[in-house]
């Protein structure tokens, strides 16, 4: 097996088109696991760890167009492939509240710290952490290859089976593109465990104030991880025209509950060893009537910040 | 330095500890034998139960570095008189899914790894039969269980009482397979020189381990020699032999030189042992004042087909509470599996769930405090040996932590209690484990200036042996610790059975003590209590058991109190807090005990919460065979714990007055966990592990 390790992106991407047999790594919590379980044998390594361009995060306005869906002229953040865990909780908190939260209920510190949101993407795990607040968050995957360049992949659609992504042979994931928040983000997650746990089920929330929108995304239940349009519409809806988005009024119980069961009708689980398809729905619609009252709860506080 | 009058007692740091901090105590894998090391890997079987019928090593010996491939067609035949899996690569058979059906040799790990791959092996297999029921056929009595114990006991007239009786309760637990996962995984490293044989292995005994390698092997005991000083956990799965051992020096006689075998975490749950799975119908009879009449404790749990290992499950139901009419029982079933193995308290961790819930149960029945229930029943002397006990102070224990718990006023009534979403409830549960001790030699030797060599074959697998003998030692020879050097883990030391069954220091302690007083006689007697210039040596040795043992009852005790949060949304399940209090007999060292004890408690937490090895009943593997799937407790869900023990000596057990600590923390936290999860929510789980699903499944809502 030969380890490829280029030092710049175009190096990267230039190895990228010739080797297809290459797997690529980031921080290596998955690909080694699968090397080591013997679940495959790559004829290469790509390790993009000496890519520096791919371990920068910045902040572009929304002037300049960075193609994201969120933010009416809002910023957004080109979060870099490579960033890991841990650098999101230190520096990100506040611009990606959801994809933080999230980021820290990962692995333990030592995965933390290795561990990349575009190994995660790579990876396409149903399971994985990132991926739900991403969703939530309206975030665009940038993918690029040698030969045809730059293209920008709406989360919700680079995902397309079970482990599977909309990469191309010849593309690397160069940056996550992921709106600033305007509006409170909620992460949540069932394992059977308290830490270090793959989840049973997962789910984000993320509300969107600016644009009268909700956004949620669904981990563990279902071949991809995935969005619940209806339940986004429901809410929305259901917020516009009870006038609670200008009020900041309290969020109906029985809102929060049947936004919940919308949630659950919206994932496809299996049973397995961590958990029952039954047990999947019910907790996604737990945790989607518990996030979905503590955003607004935050909503209504930041009124009260503004007053 | 310290100024008590005796160290036994104080929480003296780890005098190993500096050394492992600092990476420069050798583990197995890390010895270093003189040589270039060759690295084995094995190829494992995919069936349950057949018979190779192709096995084509051709590829897998064209690869440069592969220096053997053994396969059952050219593996050295090994002497008759191996028991279970230990006749490793001697027949086409296949007996349980992960036999060891060939191994590679190779330069590298790596390359050795690789070669795995590129032997085809073909089978003629049958279906396996994995499946555990009360309902089978075939279960049958085994002639006796583990450690001796008979496989039934029946006293009274069980069924009678049960019938007469005014309160009754009649449930059936289970518990899963469990996998010990120590830290460190097995390893062994073989050198060959000659005929003679040295193993550097990670087990609880090197004496165990000669044994096997002499039967397999065609020695004297003098031509082996196991080296183990540093062993990073075991549980049970490192007390016995098992392929790794045999495999290694197998393939280093094969390829002339050192080989190491280091398991990967899979293989941990294939070749190394695991915790039966149980099937435990508990039937308690009692007078409307909560004493019991009669307990009846029956118990279904599996073997493998090539070896018998019959737990002793119901064996603390023979000592734990007073009733006229009693009766235990153990049926096995042989089924497509690994050999089972003791695991932590093997028979009192499975036992104790179910008896301690059924108790918990008896006690809602009755609508008595189940800490009462318990005092109520306390028998004034072992209700089936019909004998004294040496000390018992389960009373004591439940009382002192009924006030450290802030148990005093608790309301009976399950489910009432909620912290918003959290539904909070309490629990308790008793723990007993046997007193025993063993036969042990030593060997003391003092220099003219005053320093002491103290050499016996015990075994430090994380315990803290190192320092608690090394306390022992210097209290029995009046002297400080710096002044003793100790050597243990090495089959070249006097002899000393393995640290298992929680009799570590009591039967090397004891023999330290003994030979010590041994010296310090013939110090005082022969050379004027000065050691002589050119030194003294004196070989000592502890025959067995106590000679109490035959005629009192020697066991530990200890009560569980726990709280149980249950999220009444999601089922999930928190343990925020416990108190423990043990009658352990003396303490010889409070910090490394309080490590022992709290690790056992942990574990009792984790099997109550999440460990269980899934079988595959259709292909026969344990689904789950690794720790990202086969979840242990992590420090997330342990909350804050704690332990004490009660100020007591058992002088009828050993001269140092103690009982053992390895296992009496699990015995019963599962219990009482369960136990808290019932006062919580009003829902009996009697299957562990008590998983956030299974609320619902109780609720009759998925």
């Amino acid at each position: 097996m030969d380890f490829l390790q280029p030092t710049s992106w175009a190096d990267a991407l230039a190895v990228r088109a010739e080797r297809s047999d290459a797997v690529p790594i980031a921080g290596g919590t998955d690909v080694m696991v699968d090397l080591n379980f013997d679940r495959r044998r790559p004829g290469a390594l790509l390790d993009l760890g000496r890519v520096p361009e791919l371990r920068e995060w910045t902040v572009e306005d929304g002037t300049g167009g960075v193609g994201a869906t969120g933010g009416v002229g809002g910023s957004t953040v080109r979060l870099g492939a490579g960033v890991p865990y841990s650098r999101i909780i230190d520096d990100l908190g506040a611009r990606l509240p959801g994809l933080a939260m999230a980021a820290r209920t990962v692995g333990s510190p030592q995965i933390r710290i290795r561990g990349t949101v575009g190994g995660n993407l790579g990876s396409a795990s149903p399971a994985g952490d990132a991926h739900p607040p991403l969703l939530a968050a309206g975030a665009v995957v940038e993918v690029e290859s040698a030969a045809r360049g730059v293209r920008r992949i709406p989360a919700a659609e680079f995902f397309t089976g079970v482990k599977r992504n909309a990469l191309e042979p010849d593309e690397l994931i160069a940056a996550v593109l992921v709106p600033e928040a305007v509006g409170p983000q909620q992460f949540c997650k069932v394992g059977t465990r308290n830490a270090m746990v793959i989840a049973v089920s997962a789910f984000a929330c993320a509300l969107h104030p600016d644009r009268r929108a909700v956004g949620t995304g669904i981990g563990s239940a279902a071949p991809t991880p995935r969005r619940a349009p209806e339940a986004e519409e429901f809410l929305a809806g259901e917020l516009e025209s009870a006038g609670l988005w200008e009020s900041r009024g309290d969020l109906p119980d029985g809102l929060a509950r049947a936004f919940g069961e919308r949630v659950a009708a919206a994932a496809s689980p299996i049973d397995d060893v961590r958990g029952s398809a039954a047990y999947r729905r019910h907790s996604l619609a737990v945790m989607a009537r518990r996030s979905v009252t503590w955003a607004w709860a935050e909503y209504q506080q930041d009124l009260r910040k503004a007053a | 330095m310290t100024t008590m009058d005796r160290l036994v007692g104080a929480g003296v740091d780890r005098i190993d500890g500096p050394a492992k901090v600092r990476g420069t105590a050798p583990y197995a894998y890390e010895q270093d034998p003189g040589e270039p090391i060759a690295h084995l890997a094995v190829v494992q079987s995919t069936v349950n139960r057949g018979r190779i019928s192709r096995l084509d090593p051709s590829r897998a010996e064209a690869l440069p570095g592969v220096l053997a491939v053994l396969t059952p067609a050219n593996a050295p035949r090994l002497g008759k008189g191996l028991a279970s899996d230990l006749p490793v690569l001697q027949s086409l058979d296949v007996h349980y899914q992960g036999q060891v059906v060939a191994a590679v040799v190779a330069e590298t790990s790596e390359i050795a790894k690789a070669a795995v791959g590129a032997i085809a092996v073909g089978y003629d297999a049958e279906p396996p039969d994995v499946a555990l029921s009360p309902d089978r056929e075939d279960l049958y009595a085994p002639e006796k269980l583990m450690a001796g114990f008979a496989t039934d006991s029946i006293i009274g007239d069980v069924d009678g009482a049960l019938a007469a009786a005014v309160v009754s309760i009649d449930a059936t637990y289970e518990t899963p397979t469990q996998h010990h996962n120590p830290i460190e995984m097995h390893t062994s490293m073989a050198r060959w020189d000659g005929d003679s044989l040295t193993l550097w292995d990670a087990d609880q005994g090197p004496h165990n381990i000669v044994n096997d390698l002499v039967t397999g092997f065609g020695l004297d005991a003098g031509q082996v020699r196991v080296i183990s000083p540093y062993v990073g956990g075991a549980f049970g799965s490192k007390a016995f032999t098992h392929p790794n051992q045999m495999l290694a020096a197998m393939a280093a006689r094969v390829v002339g030189r050192t080989v190491v075998y280091e398991l990967t975490r899979q293989q941990m749950f294939s070749l190394v042992g695991h915790r039966t799975p149980t099937i435990q119908r508990l039937r308690l009879g009692a007078d409307p004042e909560g004493r019991l009449t009669a307990i009846s404790h029956e118990v279904v749990e599996h073997t493998a087909r090539i070896a018998e290992f019959a737990e002793q499950t119901a064996t603390p139901t023979r000592v734990l509470y007073a009733a006229p009419h009693r009766r235990t029982t153990h049926r096995l079933a042989r089924l497509d599996v690994p050999p089972p193995t003791i695991m932590r308290a093997p028979g009192e961790t499975p036992g104790m769930f179910a008896l301690e819930s059924a108790m918990d149960e008896l006690a809602v029945v009755l609508g008595l405090d189940p800490v009462e229930l318990r005092i109520r029943n306390e028998p004034e002397r072992d209700p089936e040996r019909d004998l004294p006990w040496s000390t018992r102070n389960l009373v004591e224990c439940l009382r002192t932590g009924a006030e450290r718990f802030g148990w005093a006023g608790r309301d009976l009534r399950p489910g009432v209690r909620t912290e918003g979403r959290w539904l909070v409830g309490t629990g308790v549960a008793s723990a007993t484990y046997p007193t025993r001790r063993r036969k042990a030699q030593c060997r003391i030797s003092v220099d003219g200036a005053g320093r002491y060599v103290v050499e016996i074959d015990g075994s430090d697998i994380g315990t803290g042996a190192w320092t608690a003998l090394t306390q022992i030692a210097a209290d029995a020879l009046g002297t400080d610790m710096a002044s003793v050097e100790l050597r243990i883990g090495d089959s070249r030391l006097p002899f000393a059975g393995g640290a298992g069954g929680s009799t570590g220091l009591a039967s090397w302690g004891t023999a330290i003590v003994f030979t010590a007083r041994d010296l310090r006689k013939q110090l005082d007697e022969q050379h004027g209590g000065q050691p002589p210039a050119g030194g003294l040596s004196v070989d000592g040795e502890l025959p067995g058991e106590s000679p109490h043992a035959k005629t009192h009852s020697m066991h530990a005790y200890g009560a569980h109190f726990v709280e149980v949060r249950v999220d009444r949304d999601s089922g999930e399940v928190r343990v925020p807090r416990a108190t423990s209090v043990y009658d352990a007999g003396t303490i010889v060292n409070a910090k490394t005990a309080r490590s022992q004890l709290l690790g056992g408690f942990s574990m009792g937490v984790s099997m109550a919460l999440h460990e269980g090895s899934v079988t595959d009943e259709r292909y026969g593997h344990y689904v789950n065979h690794d720790l990202a799937e086969y979840h242990v407790a992590t420090n997330a869900d342990i909350g804050e714990i704690d332990i004490s023990w009660l100020d007591v000596d058992d002088q009828l057990a050993n001269p140092i007055g103690l009982k053992g600590i390895g296992e009496i923390g699990i015995t019963g936290a599962a219990a009482a966990v369960a136990n808290a999860y019932w006062h919580a929510t009003r829902l009996r789980i009697r299957d562990l592990p008590i998983t956030p699903d299974k609320y619902f499944r109780e609720l009759g809502e998925s």
